[in-house]
């Protein structure tokens, strides 16, 4: 952010929200939902919390603790049973608590917009993305030819160049921008420009002026900036800028909303867009018709965090010109600190806690954002040190030192990938596509190995590998110097006892016509270990292990939180004492706070067993909390290997500092008390 | 942010000052914490408490245990011969100990309906049973195995899916007209019926063998064979039990059809549709004997198909229609 230069901006913003007051207002909400047997469970409790125009509020809190459902309540958009039984929402000043359905859909698109939590499933896949947007377009009747832009934008706007009626805030067409370039062209030879300083000029004429999107008013003010006079920069704006079709403004839209090639994409299926690339379409629908408040609904959180940052970085340039405010619903502390001017803590249903951004992350003060804070991974600057380690227990402390130097003499690899590479065939291609590519690293006794990429960088392709799950190409994996790929029968059973996996997914990691106990008991059953008796002794152990109470023995997945299942799924992992725990994305799925729980449980398991963890995932704040070393993959190649802390403080690669820079809130200071 | 900037000078606006909530208010948990409060409950369990329930399923429950009990002791309801007939008492009207009155061959017909209850239960039961198993196994070996057993198979299934099951029936039983036993009804039935199921056998297979739960069992050192008769079959066996339950009613009318063409169950064999096939030439005069039969065959299937529907809506709560 460039504070200095917009400092007096600032300052005006803040006069102009103190002068208009909140645009959304939001008092003592309560909301109820009704269960099938007509009990009603408070989802919302007396939330109170205002949005002003044109800043960034965000509402942080777990799954569960009514963070959404108080953004939908102000939508008109609550789910099923859920209905507002109390509190008042207010909308620049007006009572909307009470409104009928009918009376939202006035509301929605034209004063809210929305961007939802799912790119995969909120775009109709039978229709062109264009189609989608011009529906958003065409439903609230808007003037595809000329800008809405809010009072606070024109106010700012004000302050750079004079807008003078409401036909300066006319579009390009797609069919004028040829002559309107020539023309332009012309004009600036005529004041003598000439040589490179032409071509830039004229080349950022060409980015900057997209149909659609750029207005009458600022292709003038762009060519009185590049020195054509005031009169001449107007005539040719006048002349040229006559307004946009519907495909240019749906093209601009989309061009806006960070897509290249707008014009072509907008023709194309949500099945050919990336995951980003939806996200970025939901935005451009979003925003098609100039809402004042942008409600977004964990917009990123089923995107790559470098993803994740892009699209964050250009949604902020986009509503600060258009002056829109935006509530951010997230559960990334770190993120919304980054993101949000203030931050409102949901908890149980209930704000805790809410306050200027930077004050509440300094000087958090209700406990459970002081444990949010605590929790954070992109906030923590260092590796989760054990209970062991923590131990007052001064001979614990002694063992693990002398262990831990034994081990560091022994230095041995534990597990070791040679060149490995994986080729897959893609269908109706006829080149092999390189998952992994020409791979090697090893894994240290007792150490965690991190292997961190974006999506689709083959690193749980190299997890499937180092499980036998999957027969690499070429290249070995060898487990205690023996090459896995040769095990078969009686070996094969061995090196499954040794090496265990725990998935991402928890909801799927165990089967669900299983109880727990019996999910625990499985590989003991496989391995045929023990007798009943001891069998279901070993159960009990595993569970005190992962700090569960024995009563979940009885009871099945479904019943049981995401974080607990996951857990069942490490007692399930510890059930035949492995020496390698293979964590594909484990922690992924999980609430920042149940997922620092369960990596302290790792961590723990791992100075007591003497435990070697390869450990898969795309966060790398995870990374600095429980890895020795990292890998770096991307495109199925690795890109660097060092130490956890080489990668953080110097950083080789580019690819790494980009993503070391998607951190969301690495770089806030903290000022824990 | 640079250092200088730390709590931002830029000033509260009206509204958003500093809140923090009192601690009593939401006194805080563990985290995560193991709800013990609430029933242990898992799918079938949840399927019991949504049955017991429903009145469809009640009504359906109570009916199918009667019917059950008159198939198993006829001789409880009535004492008469089904197989004794008088021709003086041809179409003769109810009267005491016959209270539907008598068929054209002078039999009761009261003691007709009770004892056919015993023949269209089986082969419904026995249909299904067989069915189910030679479905579920095709089924699950081609949605397993996948390649060209599954296309095998699969081509198999189509080239029964398009021979109509009565014509087939009709064609197949023409060879075994001496035959008395209600097998053959039950083997003919389930060699045309299991198509459906296995497709459905295949659906559900193919699906639960790509979750994330086989692969885990794999990596602690289980065999396909194992994860397909531990994992996969138990995860796919709510549909099948579904469409089970529906098609017995079929089976029923299936056979009644059969006999009622004069291709099932020889005359000796008491059957609801063998008496539905001899009440019709004497429809116009004696109506009764027609509907006796009628209305036994209809509650049966009418019974089997309700449940069906009952457990359809607890094993799968996403098709309810409210």
């Amino acid at each position: 952010m460039t504070e200095n230069v917009n400092e007096n901006t600032e300052a005006k913003i803040v006069a102009m929200q103190r002068e208009q007051g909140p645009l959304l207002e939001v008092k003592d909400l309560q909301v109820d939902f009704t269960t099938d047997d007509k009990r009603a469970v408070h989802a919302v409790r007396d939330a109170s919390f205002s949005v002003y125009p044109g800043q960034w509020v965000a509402i942080v809190g777990e799954s569960g603790s009514g963070k959404s459902t108080s953004a939908m309540a102000v939508l008109g958009l609550l789910p099923g049973t859920g209905h507002i039984v109390g509190g008042s929402i207010k909308l620049e000043g007006q009572e909307i608590a009470g409104f009928k359905p009918k009376e939202f859909d006035k509301l929605r698109g034209s004063k809210m917009g929305l961007v939802p939590q799912d790119p995969m499933s909120n775009l109709n896949p039978v229709y062109r993305i264009g189609t989608q947007v011009k529906e958003a377009l065409k439903a609230n009747g808007m003037d595809v030819s000329h800008e809405k832009r809010s009072a606070l934008a024109k106010a700012l706007a004000g302050d750079e160049v004079a807008v003078k009626g409401n036909d300066d805030e006319t579009f390009i067409g797609s069919a004028q921008l040829p002559a309107l370039l020539e023309d332009a062209k012309s004009a600036l030879t005529a004041i003598g420009v000439s040589g490179e300083k032409f071509d830039n000029v004229m080349q950022y004429f060409k980015d900057e002026w997209v149909p659609g999107s750029e207005t009458r008013w600022r292709v003038a003010d762009d060519l009185i900036k590049a020195g054509v006079s005031d009169d001449k920069a107007w005539e040719i704006a006048k002349k040229h800028v006559t307004g946009s079709t519907m495909e240019d403004r749906i093209a601009g839209l989309l061009s806006e909303a960070g897509l290249p090639d707008a014009a072509t994409r907008a023709r194309q299926y949500p099945h050919e867009f990336s995951g980003g690339m939806r996200q970025r379409a939901l935005i451009a629908i979003g925003l098609a018709c100039r809402p004042d408040l942008l409600i977004a609904d964990e917009p990123t959180s089923a995107l790559d965090v470098t993803v994740q940052k892009k699209i964050l970085d250009h949604l902020h340039m986009l509503t600060d010109s258009l002056g829109t405010a935006v509530l951010f619903i997230t559960h990334d502390l770190g993120l919304a600190a980054e993101r949000a001017q203030h931050i409102v803590v949901m908890y149980k249903g209930q704000v805790v806690e809410s306050g200027p951004s930077l004050e509440v992350l300094q000087h958090p003060q209700h406990p459970y954002t002081k444990r949010l804070v605590a929790a954070a991974p992109s906030l923590a600057s260092q590796r989760i040190i054990s209970a062991k380690e923590r131990g007052e227990d001064a001979d614990a402390l002694l063992e693990h030192q002398v262990k831990g130097e034994a081990t560091l003499e022994k230095s041995e690899h534990i597990i070791t990938v040679d060149h490995l590479t994986k080729e897959f065939k893609l269908p109706r291609k006829k080149e092999m596509f390189k998952a992994v590519d020409d791979v090697s690293f090893s894994v240290k006794r007792g150490t965690t190995l991190a292997i961190v990429g974006e999506s689709g960088s083959g690193k749980s392709t190299v997890a499937n590998m180092v499980l036998k799950l999957l027969e690499p190409t070429s290249g070995t994996v060898t487990y205690e110097g023996k090459d896995i790929s040769s095990f078969k029968g009686k070996e094969l059973l061995d090196f499954r006892r040794h090496v265990q996996p725990v998935f991402q997914n928890p909801y799927g990691s165990l089967d669900p016509m299983y109880s727990i106990y019996r999910s625990i008991e499985e590989p003991l059953r496989i391995h045929k270990i023990g007798d009943k008796k001891s069998r279901a002794k070993r159960v009990r152990e595993l569970l005190d292990m992962v700090e569960m109470p024995e009563s979940v023995m009885t009871r099945y997945p479904n019943e049981l939180s995401g974080g607990q299942r996951q857990r069942i799924a490490i007692a399930r992992a510890m059930a035949l004492d492995p020496d390698v725990i293979i964590c594909d994305e484990a922690v992924s799925a999980l609430d920042v706070l149940v997922q620092d729980q369960v990596l302290r449980l790792l961590n723990d398991l791992q100075a007591e067993k003497g435990l070697s963890y390869l450990f898969i995932t795309h966060d790398l704040a995870v990374v600095r909390q429980i890895a020795d070393e990292v890998v770096v993959m991307q495109h199925g190649r690795l890109v660097e290997h060092a130490t956890t802390d080489e990668v953080f403080d110097h950083p080789k690669m580019q690819y790494t500092r980009d993503l070391l820079d998607a951190i969301p809130g690495g770089k806030l200071q903290l000022g824990l008390d | 942010m640079s250092d200088n900037t730390t709590i931002h000078d830029v000033a509260v606006l009206p509204g958003q000052e500093r809140f923090v909530a009192p601690l009593d208010e939401t006194p805080l948990q563990d985290v995560d914490k193991v709800d013990e409060s609430a029933p242990a409950t898992s799918m079938w369990a949840d399927a019991w408490r949504n049955l017991r329930k429903n009145p469809l399923f009640i009504i359906s429950g109570i009916l199918i245990i009667f019917i059950i009990f008159v198939a198993l002791f006829p001789s409880v309801l009535t004492k008469t011969d089904p197989n004794y007939c008088n021709l003086d008492n041809s179409l003769g009207d109810p009267e005491a100990g016959h209270p539907f009155g008598f068929d054209f061959q002078g039999c009761d017909v009261f003691a007709r309906t009770v004892y056919g209850t015993r023949t269209s239960l089986s082969v419904g039961l026995l249909s299904t049973i067989l069915v189910v198993i030679i479905g579920t196994l095709i089924g699950a070996v081609a949605g397993f195995c996948g390649g060209w057993i599954d296309a095998v198979l699969s081509r198999l299934n189509d080239i029964f899916y398009a021979i109509p099951m009565l014509l087939g029936a009709i064609v197949v039983l023409q060879m075994f007209k001496t035959s008395t036993s209600i097998w053959k009804i039950v083997l003919v039935l389930a060699l045309f019926g299991w198509v459906s199921t296995a497709r459905i056998a295949r659906g559900a297979v193919l699906e639960a063998k790509n979750l994330e739960f086989n692969t885990a069992s794999t990596a602690l050192g289980s065999t396909p064979m194992r994860n397909l008769f531990r994992h996969i079959i138990p995860n796919s066996l709510a549909p099948i039990i579904v469409i089970g339950t529906t098609s017995l009613g079929s089976y029923i009318v299936s056979e009644a059809t059969l006999s009622f063409l004069g291709v099932g169950l020889p005359t000796t064999t008491v059957s609801w549709g063998g008496d539905i096939s001899n009440a019709q030439t004497n429809l116009m005069t004696n109506p009764m004997v027609l509907f006796y039969p009628s209305v036994a065959l209809a509650v049966t299937v009418l019974s089997f198909i309700m449940m069906g529907d009952a457990v359809k809506d607890a094993l799968d709560p996403k098709s309810r229609t409210a």
